[in-house]
């Protein structure tokens, strides 16, 4: 469905991507997880058409994306990072003029069923600025929804948003996958990525260290994960393959160790020696 | 066909937002309070007992004021949203990342412009001939203030789609609008104004205009100025056109 082969973006003196490749299938959840500045949102202007990119190429569904930016803006569907909502319009009206703007027919009809999707039926008349951050993502999502993209991206869908709402986010995405649609997100958030993705593409400073299925990428790390502070008041992890390696380890220490199951932290830890949500480097 | 009419949705956008600003009793007064101020400061306090052109200085003073009225109102209110839409609220991208070619995007943005132009006129218009002088509504009249307005939307998109930043597009305005209003013909005939300055006067489109709107017919001269305020436009549409085209973040 998405096939980007050697995808590089400069700002300057930066380069926000570094040549990207990868390949999503028809009806994927693909998550690119990585750090803030790590590319992400780079690469899903490039993939949407807002960016083009300084060299590489990438097809969606058969079409190029810097070449046929037409058929391709035919194709996807967007929920940005920022709210781009119209604020001072209505629910209602914001649909409406993002059906007009990609065709949409049977119009009245698709905005009464997206909007019952999000929960926002009941708020269609109400101005975007009275609605709370969890809304107006919402509605974002009933945008892109919209038009029945064949691809939909969704640049941080869940930045934000308290636990709760993000889980409402969540099943309205996976009822996106049951819909045979293909997902795009880039995300900081390892839950989300678990989660949702099918498959993650790893994002470090603008170059992928990694891709593969969550489970795939934490076998590459081991399975288990035992914690402990030290003397110095440090965290410890140390990555086990099995269970009873951990088991060993936590025996040798003594009180105050956990034992966890690993996850797409630890491999972005493993690969780049940093943490993802805030980027300092571990020890 | 669906190509043809896809400025709709941008166009209809803009008189939603334009609708709702209109209910805002401010919007109304910012839009009117300039040409007021210049109308009492000039027309009726100074140009009282002024002739110009062998009329009435009011009678001179009220179509340039139209003509003034109409740049600002069309080149401002499109040159700022379009910032603030492009770099601010991102609204810009929904029409980027929508299926529609540039021009339509061009073409809405402008509409809707015009409309904004042309109620601050209409406004002008309305004030014009509550007060007694010889100002009148000719076709040409008419022909010119939607050229006008046409012209200064296309310049709106231009300078919105060029400025970093919301404050550069009050550089522009100073650059280039400001002079305009006051050298072009607005407040005294340009034939005052010194030869060696002439030139670049003769260079502004609202020179143009105040020449074109202030004639019952078209003679020569207006027919150049009519032909000048058409190049401009076109070639002012087709920049927009291609900023949009080559809009890449």
């Amino acid at each position: 469905m998405i096939e980007a082969i050697g995808l590089t973006k400069h700002y300057g003196q930066i380069t926000a991507v570094d040549n990207l490749s990868l390949a999503i299938a028809r009806g994927e959840v693909f998550g690119l997880l990585g750090p803030n500045g790590a590319g992400k949102t780079t690469t899903i202007k490039m993939l949407t058409t807002l960016s083009r990119p300084d060299s590489g190429t990438c097809m969606i569904d058969g079409f190029n994306v810097v070449e046929e930016p037409f058929e391709i803006k035919k194709r996807i569907g967007v929920v940005p990072q920022e709210n781009n909502l119209d604020r001072e319009l209505t629910a209602r009206e914001n649909l409406l003029i993002y059906g007009m703007l990609h065709g949409v027919r049977d119009m009245e009809k698709k905005m009464a069923e997206t909007l019952k999707i999000v929960d926002l039926w009941d708020r269609r008349d109400s101005v975007v600025l009275s609605f709370s951050g969890g809304m107006q993502r919402r509605l974002l999502l009933a945008r892109a929804l919209l038009t029945e993209p064949f691809v939909l991206f969704l640049d941080e869908p869940s930045i934000g948003l308290d636990p709760q709402i993000r889980r409402q986010m969540w099943d309205i995405v996976r009822k996106t996958k049951i819909d045979g649609r293909t997902v795009v997100l880039t995300t900081h958030y390892i839950e989300e990525a678990e989660a949702l993705c099918d498959k993650v593409g790893i994002l470090s400073r603008g170059r992928l260290i990694a891709l593969d299925s969550p489970e795939n990428l934490k076998a590459i790390v081991g399975e288990y994960v035992v914690e402990f502070v030290n003397g110095d008041g440090k965290l410890i992890q140390n990555v086990c393959k099995t269970r009873d390696d951990a088991h060993e380890i936590a025996k040798q220490r003594g009180d105050g160790v956990t034992i966890r199951r690993s996850n797409l932290e630890d491999v972005f830890i493993k690969l780049t020696g940093e943490r993802i949500e805030t980027g300092e480097p571990v020890e | 066909m669906r190509q043809i009419f896809l400025w709709y949705p941008i166009f209809f956008r803009e008189m939603l937002l334009f609708r709702r600003k209109l209910l805002r009793l401010g919007y109304l007064f910012s839009a009117m309070i300039v040409p007021i101020i210049y109308l009492i400061a000039f027309g009726l306090g100074l140009g009282r007992s002024v002739k110009i052109q062998g009329t009435d200085y009011l009678t001179f003073l009220i179509p340039g004021l139209v003509a003034m009225s109409s740049m600002n109102n069309s080149y401002t209110w499109v040159a700022s949203a379009l910032n603030l839409n492009r770099l601010y609220f991102k609204t810009f991208q929904v029409f980027i990342q929508a299926p529609i070619s540039p021009s339509s995007i061009m073409i809405g943005e402008v509409l809707a412009g015009m409309v904004k132009g042309l109620f601050a006129s209409v406004l002008i218009i309305i004030v014009g001939f509550l007060i007694p002088s010889g100002f009148s509504i000719t076709p040409l009249f008419v022909m010119t203030l939607l050229l006008n307005c046409f012209l200064f939307s296309n310049l709106g998109v231009i300078t919105g789609m060029l400025a970093k930043s919301h404050e550069d597009t009050a550089t522009y305005s100073n650059f280039f609008i400001m002079p305009m209003a006051f050298f072009s013909g607005t407040f005294f005939p340009v034939d005052k104004i010194p030869d060696f300055i002439k030139p670049v006067i003769y260079l502004m489109p609202l020179t143009h205009t105040n020449i074109v709107i202030r004639k019952a017919a078209l003679d020569t001269e207006g027919l150049i100025s009519f032909a000048v305020l058409i190049i401009y436009s076109i070639a002012f549409f087709m920049y927009g056109s291609k900023l949009i085209k080559n809009y890449t973040e």
